[in-house]
């Protein structure tokens, strides 16, 4: 595994744009990116344009919807929003996640016993 | 959305992948502006950062991360790939075709013809052998037939008694009903007149059991069925009407049930209509009335036979539990009545198999003919599409260096011919749908009457299932061997011979199977050209005949009605133009109404014959007829009542009852009508005549007894008129004559002698043309195929041959090559072909007359048909082998 450029599976970043999405409200394509990268502190540097296969993703499960809107510097733009779905997702899945990441630190600090 | 809650995760992706596919152009563009906007935003952020204009954008794109990728990837997964790339498939293939029409004529002429056939086959199939008939739970009603070996029945109508024993005795039947069947022919039905409504009309009427609905499971659509006890004298003056007799007659009035109408003059209380949906037993059928005996004839009358009996089995009773119990009965009934029932037995038979018996293996034959010719079909679009590859080798080999994998090609090949055959099948319904009016129109009498050929549902899937069924069978082999094309620069390799090999294996194929259609349809044009050869015993030309009942209620006594009868006669044979005029009791080649035994003078106590049939007719009939007397006299006005009982016989009566007697000797004997216990008195036998054909022109006649209508009177009486009249014209004349003597008499069954002779061979002519169109066809598509596969030969050869011409080979002899080469394939698919038709035809043996299945001659003419027309098609691309130019040939490499 390389160092700086984690590669992301698929349902994590998933879980990102929806964690993005619930903490910042409607956001277009870029932004959300940019948000992803600036929480990471630049961990993972993703090609942003993966983020678009995840928001289409999201889209198909109703757990996001997009609507057209004008960003900060007057441009159109697509905004996506985060469901009611979306949030009920969001919230099993980080539940889940947090579940699993406690038994792998258990699991890690064992090993190095 | 408000149920977006509700809805699963997997159904809330399919409906926006479907909506997507919809959509597909709108949201490429949408999202294609929006990866615009997002590389404009970075691309801002890194100028913002100081970076340079030009760098910024290239550095945006790398981080963003191959735009074009990501849009082709975003369309892939917003839509159905699958379903995309097929209508892609099939907007090429439509365009593909539209570029070569002459192929794209052929090919969905071809399917048209196959799908058509096939469909039209399969309405008549359907509407005959396969769709269930009106009643409730048809498949429980069974017909029960007598059988006896001493007089040859084998599916015989049931003497009352005996019905009546079966009824109270079985134990397997919910109930028994029967009908009157008074005529060997047609349904049995009899013509009562409608009078009282407009001109008097000839309805057929049917008498019936007064549980025959009860046991049909049929309820009205009006009013109501008989009930039990209106089948006894008496009580049986009600009628059913169909629903077409009550649209006809009675302008639909629904308040016809409970008013009387008047049937042969006597009042008739109508209880009921029925729907239109039924019938019973025929489609002729009009009118239902109870047959009114009374319960001792019923009981007692164990001779002569006169009832169709129909059973419903006991739900959990087998068929063949049925039999066993019916067997029992019947043998029980054997030893009470020795007298009537020696070696009487029964036989049951399904009522559908019982309907269907007649047609069944005809059509069977034809939808063998008609799966034939759609294998032959598919073998030559086969064959085409093999030839098209080759002339694709360069686009498809091109498809494949782009990247396409052999799936991706084959299945664009299998869309091409799907859609080949989607636009092939819907003309191919068409042409069915053309097909059955035809038939309907001009083949009624060869489909069973109780069947509707319609364009149904069934007929529409069957239609679309060949469409289906085709392109798998002729698409599947081409398209494996044309996406193997790998290599552009491939000419004449390896795959052209493999193909060139295929193809003759498939010319092979079209040739054995059209031979096997060619010869049967000769030995069925053989067939009915023997039965056309047949003397029916009389001259068909210029003479038109009628049926004429009279009423029982204002005819009620023999020497009423045969004072009518001879008044008619009388009256018609004053008319100018009229040549001869005789009636009948039943005409030739419509069976016979009723038979009995015949006791012969000077034979043992025990020796009597059995089965003579019976016809009472006019003076004039034979003459009417031209039927020839071979010895004695014919009938003359003074045979009556006070004179001595005489008879004339037919040639099979004289040779089968006087073994070793010449006609003239058989003249001057002596036979009575009976049994010799039953002393029914001597009968003179006056005269010979020559046999006209009576239960169809394949069938011998069989003996048969004739009355002067003076002396024993049956009613209704078929009249005969020779006349130099066109046919309207005489039966106009008839029907004036008719109302001069009883204005409320109507005629029936009107037909020319001519189309009583045509109906009684409409079926063999049907099969006849239909499997005479299918080898045709058959034929015209082997010949295709042969000229294709050549035709492509010398187009490939067209360098060696010019070379060979060049250097001074004859012409003659490329020619005899180039035939040679076509001719092979043809050979051994005949050889094949011939082989199977042996095996083939024998099943068809009972579709046959006067010619064996192995008929040499049928096999001859086959043979020769399809040599002349293989070397037809062979010729064209010979003769333009002999005429290649070395040197455009050259130049063309």
């Amino acid at each position: 595994m390389g160092e700086s450029k984690s590669d992301i599976l698929q349902g994590t970043l998933d879980l990102m744009v929806l964690q993005t999405l619930d903490a910042m409200g409607p956001l277009h394509g870029y932004g959300i990116a940019r948000r992803i990268e600036q929480i990471s502190e630049d961990v993972l540097q993703l090609n942003q344009g993966t983020i678009y296969a995840s928001l289409l993703r999201l889209q198909q499960r109703r757990w996001i919807s997009a609507s057209w809107g004008t960003s900060d510097n007057n441009r159109k733009a697509k905004f996506y929003a985060i469901t009611r779905t979306g949030r009920k997702q969001l919230a099993a899945q980080a539940q889940n996640w947090e579940r699993i990441s406690a038994v792998m630190m258990r699991m890690l600090r064992l090993a190095q016993r | 959305m408000p149920n977006a809650d509700a809805m699963p995760a997997w159904l809330a992706i399919l409906v926006s992948r479907v909506r997507g596919l919809v959509t597909s152009g709108r949201q490429d563009r949408e999202f294609s502006r929006e990866v615009a906007d997002h590389l404009d935003m970075l691309t801002d952020d890194y100028i913002r950062r100081g970076v340079p204009p030009g760098d910024a954008r290239r550095q945006a794109i790398l981080r963003f991360g191959g735009p074009v990728q990501i849009q082709e990837q975003q369309h892939e997964s917003r839509g159905l790939p699958f379903i995309e790339t097929t209508l892609q498939d099939v907007r090429y293939g439509l365009r593909t075709l539209r570029k070569s029409p002459a192929y794209s004529l052929v090919a969905i002429a071809t399917l048209a013809i196959g799908i058509g056939a096939g469909t039209a086959v399969f309405s008549v199939v359907g509407a005959v052998l396969l769709r269930p008939l009106p009643f409730t739970a048809p498949d429980e009603l069974v017909r029960i037939f007598e059988t006896n070996p001493l007089r040859r029945w084998t599916r015989n109508i049931a003497a009352p008694a005996n019905y009546a024993d079966w009824r109270t005795q079985n134990k397997s039947f919910t109930d028994i009903a029967a009908y009157e069947q008074f005529n060997s022919t047609g349904s049995g039905a009899s013509d009562v007149f409608l009078t009282g409504f407009g001109e008097p009309q000839g309805v057929k009427s049917l008498g019936v059991s007064g549980n025959l609905f009860q046991v049909l499971g049929a309820a009205p659509l009006l009013g109501r069925t008989f009930v039990e006890e209106e089948q006894w004298e008496g009580r049986s003056r009600v009628a059913i009407l169909s629903y077409g007799l009550w649209q006809s007659a009675f302008g639909g009035d629904p308040a016809i049930v409970g008013r009387t109408i008047t049937l042969s003059g006597r009042g008739y209380d109508v209880v009921g209509v029925m729907p239109p949906t039924f019938f019973f037993p025929g489609r002729d059928v009009q009118l239902w009335l109870p047959f009114g005996y009374t319960p001792q004839r019923v009981q007692t009358s164990r001779r002569p036979h006169w009832l169709g009996v129909i059973a419903r089995l006991r739900p959990g009773v087998s068929f063949e539990q049925a039999r066993e119990d019916m067997n029992g009965i019947a043998r029980q009934l054997e030893q009470q009545y020795p007298d009537t029932n020696t070696k009487m037995g029964v036989l049951l038979e399904p009522l559908h198999d019982s309907y269907a018996s007649g047609a069944r293996t005809a059509l069977l034959m034809l939808s063998g003919a008609v799966g034939l010719l759609f294998l032959i079909v598919c073998a030559n679009l086969a064959n085409l599409q093999l030839g098209r590859g080759v002339s694709r080798t360069r686009e498809l080999a091109i498809r494949r260096a782009l990247g396409a994998g052999r799936a991706r090609v084959l299945r664009q090949l299998l869309t091409e011919s799907l859609v080949l055959s989607a636009v092939g099948g819907a003309l191919g319904f068409g042409l069915a749908a053309l097909a059955r009016i035809a038939l309907t129109r001009y083949a009624a009498s060869a489909i069973p009457l109780f069947a509707v050929v319609q364009t149904d549902r069934a007929v529409l899937f069957f239609a679309l299932a060949l469409s289906l069924a085709a392109p798998v069978i002729f698409g599947i082999v081409p398209a494996l061997s044309n996406s193997r094309s790998e290599q552009v620069t491939e000419r004449s390799g390896s795959s052209t011979r493999e193909t060139r090999w295929l193809r003759n294996l498939l010319v092979t194929c079209e040739v054995a199977l059209s031979i096997v259609l060619v010869v049967g349809a000769v030995l069925l044009l053989r067939s009915l050209g023997r039965l056309q050869d047949v003397d029916p015993g009389f001259a068909k030309e210029h003479a038109v005949t009628f049926t004429m009942t009279l009423p029982t209620a204002r005819y009620p006594d023999s020497a009423a009605r045969f004072r009518a009868f001879t008044e008619i006669e009388r009256r018609l044979r004053e008319q100018p133009g009229v040549q001869a005029v005789g009636s009948t009791s039943t005409l030739a080649l419509r069976g016979f109404t009723w038979s009995g035994d015949t006791t012969i003078e000077g034979r043992a106590a025990a020796d009597y014959e059995r089965d003579t049939r019976h016809m009472s007719m006019t003076p004039g009939y034979f003459n009417a007829m031209r039927v020839r007397l071979l010895a004695g006299r014919l009938f003359d006005t003074g045979d009556t009542r006070e004179k001595p009982p005489v008879t004339i016989v037919n040639e099979s009566l004289a040779k089968r009852y006087f073994r070793g007697l010449s006609s003239a000797d058989v003249v001057g004997k002596r036979i009575s009508f009976g049994r010799p216990q039953d002393n029914s008195g001597w009968i003179t036998i006056v005269g010979v005549v020559a046999d006209e054909k009576q239960d169809g022109l394949d069938r011998s006649a069989e003996p048969t007894a004739y009355s002067s209508i003076g002396q024993a009177l049956q009613n209704p009486q078929t009249f005969v008129v020779r006349t130099t009249d066109a046919p309207d014209m005489a039966f106009g004349k008839a029907r004036a004559q008719v109302a001069a003597v009883d204005k409320d008499l109507a005629l029936t069954q009107t037909a020319t002698l001519e189309e009583v002779v045509e109906t009684s061979m409409a079926d063999a002519r049907f099969r006849t043309t239909l499997l005479a169109v299918f080898a045709g066809i058959a034929l015209l598509l082997a010949a295709l195929g042969i000229y294709g596969v050549l035709a492509y030969f010398v187009s490939q050869r067209s360098r060696e041959l010019g070379i060979r011409l060049a250097l001074g080979a004859k012409p003659a002899a490329l020619f005899r090559m180039v035939v040679g080469q076509g001719m092979r394939p043809v050979a051994v698919g005949a050889a094949i072909g011939l082989a199977g038709a042996v095996g083939v035809t024998t099943l068809m043996q009972s579709l046959l007359f006067g010619v064996t299945p192995v008929d040499p001659a049928a096999y001859g003419v086959a043979t020769a048909a399809l040599a002349a027309i293989a070397a037809a098609a062979c010729a064209v691309p010979a003769l333009r082998a002999t005429r290649v130019d070395a040197l455009t040939a050259l130049r063309d490499e």
